[in-house]
């Protein structure tokens, strides 16, 4: 039962993790920006929402709607404003995790300004209870990992098939070379911006329910959906979601098979020891292939 | 000896001149008492500091409003050092050195205390501090005085409620990595004085989102009931969405309205042990209740009250001993029993609080409301 238990526990936290690798690894693959603020952009996704429910009376879809737009607008506008800015004076890698950083630490401050202390939790989407094997899930659990599948499935599609994803990515992987046939590459930076914030956005509010947010929650946020990302191959969107399984896993294995005092030492461990065997990450070459 | 005094008068000069310039043309009302605060309005501590910013401000408005002491006003200088001991240590170099005041309310956190108290004892200004007495060293400071329990007095009051309150023999503990750890290793200590064996033991780290796997774990060992110990609600919900029904025990922490909202669902069949059930106050505790409502529209909790007792006890020394006091006097005047809204307080104990197993209330969460309990612990 306690297996069971952590297994769940695990899979539910890694597809968390996953969440938010999945905005970090689409702004990486169309950008090759490092986006350090992405768990600050999930945080202001959920507050906006609760706020917009609880404040402005809106109804809940609606606030729901109002807090994904709010991520994917401060994500464009942060690709309009500084990043722009960066890439036209040819800034290096560097330059932007370091503009990501502050700019996280920016949000952070700015929710706290704005909302306040308090974690704040959005309704679930479904209140019940389901028992597996003697382990308990909740409902709003697995919606969480069903939408995150199909999330993650209608990017790979998206990628793979439309011409807007095609465009995406011929931006950046070779931005000259997709000026020359016609491709606007500065748009199709924002496009991706836009893309990764909204994904951001819906990562918080997906997690809200289950995991409470406040102000003070997007650096971790942002640590564990980086580490998923990287585990997973960072230019690939299903590389995330096997990341964050790996790493939900293993710290809930660790938990039950050493100490939860030793948890992140041991998950953290066994990563590294992954990351030396499979520098790629875990899906390598050939996740990016189809990526 | 001369020289540090030459050196002090040269220092008040220009605090003298800002002061002066600061109280504009209405020179010839008395100069106010000045009283310095320092506490951790923003940062980790701020759970902790903002209430008591709260409960600070309203006892000095009230001592205002009804003359002051002596018939001189009070200014409280209010400062916030950011959950930081270096910051702290600024403030404090500030207050007691240029502003001159007579005392100093705070700080929030132990380590803040620590590196204030080595300022202001040496100079015998009084600090009320929003702290248990820490590490051994407080013992020998005669002027730091603990608004809190220790952390020896806290494990043993959770202990109590668990065996006494609600007969539980096997006792399991989540808890955080930082305050949780230090409560945890005074559990260890304490618990051979009590039957109850700790069968399973997990921590969560700070900043966590999910412990449910810790949870499991306990839940495993079959404890009668789990303290929960450090400052988060995630826990707790967790404990609940695995169905734990077991009883949980916290402390002061977490015995908040902000937390109680945060646990959703789950705040319910919590015991803790606090101070303050403003819901139902004991005799003692009417009037702060009654005042912190119709000030703030809310009902305060044990942060709130112990912060409007630590002015309060240096207003009392203040009112004995008279603002001009020679250095040293007005801590004298506090090292003596204090009745405040908190609890009863005794600063000439040696633990520099006086706060005793007796002094702590108990209250249980009965679907998000706060209800007070009749055990009492210590007896």
């Amino acid at each position: 039962m306690l297996f069971t238990q952590a297994l769940l526990a695990g899979v539910t936290n890694g597809f968390v993790y996953a969440l938010v690798g999945l905005g970090i690894a689409v702004i990486f693959k169309g950008s090759h920006v490092i986006n350090a603020m992405q768990g600050e952009l999930a945080v202001v996704g959920a507050a906006t929402a609760v706020f917009a429910a609880a404040i402005w009376g809106l109804p809940l879809w609606l606030a729901v709607v109002a807090g994904a737009l709010t991520g994917m607008a401060i994500a464009i506008l942060v690709e309009l404003g500084p990043i722009r800015a960066l890439f036209a004076r040819r800034a290096r890698e560097e330059s932007f995790l370091l503009l990501t950083v502050g700019l996280g630490f920016t949000f952070s401050a700015g929710v706290l300004y704005l909302f306040g202390r308090e974690e704040h939790l959005l309704p679930a989407l479904g209140d019940e209870v389901y028992e597996i094997f003697g382990a308990i899930i909740r409902e709003h659990a697995l919606w969480v990992i069903a939408i995150s599948a199909v999330l993650i499935l209608a990017l790979r599609l998206f990628y793979r098939h439309t011409h807007l994803g095609l465009s995406m990515m011929a931006a950046s992987i070779d931005p000259d070379g997709a000026a020359t046939t016609g491709i606007n590459v500065r748009a199709m930076r924002t496009a991706t911006f836009a893309l990764g914030g909204l994904l951001a956005a819906l990562a918080g509010l997906l997690v809200a329910p289950l995991i409470g947010v406040g102000y003070q929650m997007g650096p971790l946020l942002t640590l564990k959906g980086f580490a998923a990302a990287i585990l997973g191959g960072l230019s690939n969107p299903l590389g995330a979601l096997v990341g964050g399984l790996v790493i939900g896993i293993l710290e809930a294995m660790s938990i039950v098979f050493v100490s939860s005092g030793m948890k992140d030492a041991v998950a953290l461990t066994l990563l590294i020891v992954i990351m030396i065997f499979v520098p790629d990450g875990i899906l390598g070459r050939a996740g990016r292939k189809g990526g | 000896m001369t020289q540090s005094v030459s050196r002090r008068a040269l220092l008040a000069v220009p605090a003298l001149v800002l002061a002066l310039a600061g109280t504009g043309a209405v020179v010839e009302a008395a100069e106010p008492i000045r009283i310095g605060a320092i506490l951790s309005t923003t940062g980790p501590g701020a759970g902790a500091g903002i209430p008591q910013r709260n409960g600070l401000q309203l006892a000095v408005k009230l001592v205002n409003e009804k003359g002051g002491i002596n018939g001189r006003q009070v200014q409280l200088i209010m400062e916030d050092d950011g959950s930081s001991p270096d910051v702290a240590v600024t403030k404090a170099n500030n207050l007691i050195f240029s502003q001159k005041v007579q005392a100093i309310i705070g700080p929030t956190l132990t380590a803040s205390t620590l590196a204030v108290g080595g300022v202001a004892d040496p100079g015998k200004i009084p600090v009320m501090a929003f702290t248990g007495l820490g590490v051994a060293m407080e013992k020998t400071r005669r002027c730091v005085f603990h608004m809190l329990p220790s952390q020896d007095l806290n494990a043993r009051a959770l202990l109590e409620v668990a065996t006494k309150g609600l007969g539980a023999k096997k006792l399991g503990v989540l808890h955080d990595s930082a305050y949780g750890n230090i409560v945890m290793t005074k559990i260890r200590e304490v618990s051979p004085d009590y039957p109850v064996e700790i069968v399973a033991v997990e921590k969560w780290e700070v900043g966590a989102t999910d412990a449910t796997t810790q949870a499991a774990k306990v839940k495993a060992a079959s404890p009668d009931a789990v303290a929960v110990i450090g400052n988060s609600a995630t826990p707790f919900r967790n404990a609940r969405q695995i169905r734990m029904t077991m009883p949980l025990l916290s402390g002061i922490g977490t015995a908040t309205y902000e937390y109680v909202k945060a646990m959703g669902d789950a705040a319910d069949n919590i015991v803790f042990a606090e101070f303050l059930v403003a819901e139902d106050p004991l005799p003692g505790q009417s009037a702060f209740v009654e005042a912190f409502h119709k000030e703030y529209g809310v009902l305060p909790k044990t942060m709130e009250a112990s912060a409007w007792d630590a002015f309060n006890a240096v207003a009392a020394g203040l009112a004995k001993v008279g603002p001009e006091a020679q250095p040293g006097a007005l801590c004298e005047a506090i090292r003596g029993p204090f009745d405040g809204a908190m609890a009863r307080f005794d600063f000439s104990q040696e633990d520099l609080t006086g706060l005793t197993l007796k002094s702590y209330v108990f209250s249980k969460l009965d679907k998000g409301k706060f209800v007070r309990l009749p055990f009492k612990a210590g007896s």
